[in-house]
């Protein structure tokens, strides 16, 4: 497998979909979220990475 | 404000369901939680840490026609502001409205002074700020 590092998004370039399975705290119920779906409301996405749950700051 | 906000850990979904429910100081939280248990998406904008098999604090703005705006990324000890997040979100918002525009260093809401560069302000930003 190549190095994550060898082909990091760089700003201003459009980025590939993906897809995430998610936790919807609304509907109470799992689900997936693709960037394409996102782009097709018209909406702006916000990737919001952290470490790992039941951890501080 | 029409955006999604999209929470990305290595945790598994049934992992956020259980923090989510078990926290109080994320009772009112609505945002969806993604789950990157094989560090996927967390390796395509280059946060996943492979020796500890999670993401470090990055934050990625991305236009409805899926162009990389903004980028923040964070060591693990460090919290991010909000409040600058919401002030990044709207300065794109805002320019995405006015392509010809720019928002000033000092620019924090819809409103404020922006900038519209040309060869007349060359030189002259101070003035064009103070005006």
């Amino acid at each position: 497998m190549t190095s994550s590092d060898s082909n990091p998004l760089q700003l201003g370039s459009t980025v590939p979909n993906f897809e995430l399975s998610v936790y919807d705290p609304v509907k109470n119920d799992f689900g997936t979220i693709s960037l394409d779906e996102i782009k097709s409301q018209g909406k702006w996405t916000i990737l919001f990475f952290y470490p790992a749950d039941f951890t501080f700051v | 404000m029409g955006a999604v906000l999209i929470t990305v850990s290595t945790d598994t979904q049934f992992v956020h369901l259980a923090w989510r429910r078990h926290e109080k100081s994320l009772e009112n939280v609505q945002y969806l939680m993604g789950a990157d248990p094989s560090g996927k998406v967390s390796r395509l904008f280059g946060v996943y840490v492979e020796d500890a098999g999670l993401a470090l604090r990055g934050t990625f703005l991305i236009n409805p026609e899926g162009r990389l705006l903004n980028s923040e990324v964070s060591f693990f000890n460090m919290g991010r502001n909000i409040d600058e997040l919401m002030r990044k979100f709207k300065a794109n918002l805002y320019l995405a409205k006015k392509p010809a525009e720019a928002c000033p260093a000092q620019w924090k809401d819809e409103g404020d002074k922006t900038l519209t560069p040309g060869p007349k302000m060359v030189g002259k930003v101070h003035e064009a700020l103070a005006k």
